[in-house]
């Protein structure tokens, strides 16, 4: 099946056409939560008992409730029957969202799951414009039939890592799809497509006395205080996991030392990257944002200033050498 | 077997969006996400893929800064298109078919 050939929603919905046209609808529950992350809390409203539950138990000791007026970016959790979502079997499936960005708002499409990501305060067309406000003032809704709280956690997850995208993004930052991992208190961000071998260098990291924020999605963020300087780069941990899982480092930031696009080979080598191709590599690995023209150039602009400030290099390797010794010679 | 002629003209494809970054060209198609980079001379020519020009203005435009054989510019840039084309970074303007400039 090849998504790109078919109308949005059309892998996900039975009924894509009658996608809401606004946030509302009948709220799953009466409950609320905060959800802290890197840059402000994201609030969610409408849940039942049982999804709060399923939230926390993601989640942990980031969810909280919310304070009284507390604002910033927030979904409202709606009822969805089963029926308008079609059965898919995953096995050996690469699940990715389905996105339909528009000047007015983002659709959004997944397993069990419809969503709009409005932001009322943008200026409807105008990208430029939109981008300040695309943080903090987003009002999502997202419809859903998952009244299981493990089965629900995942699909309110995908949709916060659509969300947290944009608003990273508007902050100066970027959500990075890579391995996030730490030696000796210095970040590298170890990108490539899915197979390169993401997971398995973060795991050798660990094995090999480092730290990994992530396997799967890191926050890319201007250092407070000292933008456009070089070297002024961090990555921030996020709690989004990929098959490592979560590996216990504790939540901080670290700064970037050098992106390093990976590539499975014979023999370990190492190349520096051209800006051009670390923006490249760089742009390959931000999701969602990526592919969203009316929203997309505060990404585009953070990530040149990062290819032409951070060392950048594609690095060869064999899955099973010295990580730390190779990404420790590479001068940053 | 490419098409092209001196006399096609062609336009990005409306997916294809591109910045500069030191000089390089990098290329996003919107529609696939697929990011290519390009050198500063294919960026350069990029440049003049405006969905008005010919192929053959490329040439003239082209054959007074580069001290390269006009046969061998004119090869290259023929190559180049259709390289593009199968890229699907750009594609013909339906009806267009320029004379050469100064030709």
């Amino acid at each position: 099946m090849n998504p790109h050939s078919m109308s949005f929603a059309d892998q996900y919905l039975r009924y894509p056409d009658l996608f809401p046209a606004r946030v509302g609808g009948e709220p799953c529950g009466p409950e609320a939560l905060a959800l802290d992350l890197p840059g402000g809390a994201h609030l969610f409203s409408g849940l039942t008992a049982e999804q709060r539950s399923g939230v926390e138990r993601r989640f942990g000791p980031l969810c909280r409730p919310p304070a009284p007026g507390e604002s910033g970016p927030w979904t409202r959790l709606f009822r969805a029957p089963d029926d308008d979502f079609l059965v898919i079997d995953t096995r050996g499936w690469e699940y990715a969202l389905d996105l339909d960005p528009a000047p007015e708002g983002v659709r959004v499409a997944g397993l069990n799951l419809m969503a709009r990501l409005d932001w009322p305060a943008a200026g409807a067309g105008d990208a430029g414009g939109a981008a300040g406000a695309v943080g903090a003032s987003l009002r999502a809704g997202l419809w859903t039939c998952e009244d299981e709280g493990e089965l629900f956690a995942p699909v309110l997850e995908n949709l916060l890592r659509a969300a947290y995208a944009y608003r990273l993004a508007a902050m100066g930052g970027a959500l990075i799809h890579s391995a996030g991992v730490v030696f000796d208190g210095r970040a590298f961000l170890l990108t490539g497509p899915s197979g390169a071998g993401k997971t398995t260098a973060a795991s050798l990291c660990l094995a090999q006395g480092g730290s990994v924020l992530s396997d799967d999605l890191n926050a890319l963020r201007a250092a407070p205080g000292e933008g456009g300087a070089a070297g002024a780069f961090q990555v921030e941990k996020l709690p989004f996991t990929g098959d490592l899982g979560e590996t216990g480092t504790a939540g901080g930031r670290w700064p970037l030392a050098a992106v390093v696009r990976l590539r499975k080979g014979e023999a370990d080598a190492v190349r520096p990257l051209t800006p051009g191709a670390a923006f490249a590599a760089l742009l390959a690995s931000a999701p969602i944002v990526n592919r969203d023209p009316y929203r997309r150039e505060p990404l585009l602009a953070t990530l040149e200033e990062v290819a032409l400030t951070v060392p950048a290099y594609e690095l060869t390797f064999r899955l099973g050498a010295g990580l730390r010794s190779i990404l420790a010679a590479l001068p940053t | 077997m490419s098409d092209i002629t001196p006399a096609t003209v062609l336009r990005k494809r409306s997916d294809v969006r591109y910045r500069r970054v030191a000089g390089e060209a990098v290329v996003l198609r919107q529609s696939t996400a697929e990011v290519l980079v390009l050198n500063e001379l294919a960026g350069d020519i990029l440049d003049l893929v405006d969905g008005e020009r010919s192929v053959g203005g490329w040439i003239e435009r082209l054959s007074g800064e580069y001290a390269v054989e006009r046969p061998t510019l004119e090869r290259d840039l023929l190559d180049f298109a259709a390289e593009l084309m199968e890229a699907g970074l750009v594609e013909p303007v339906e009806g267009a078919n320029a004379p050469l400039e100064g030709g």
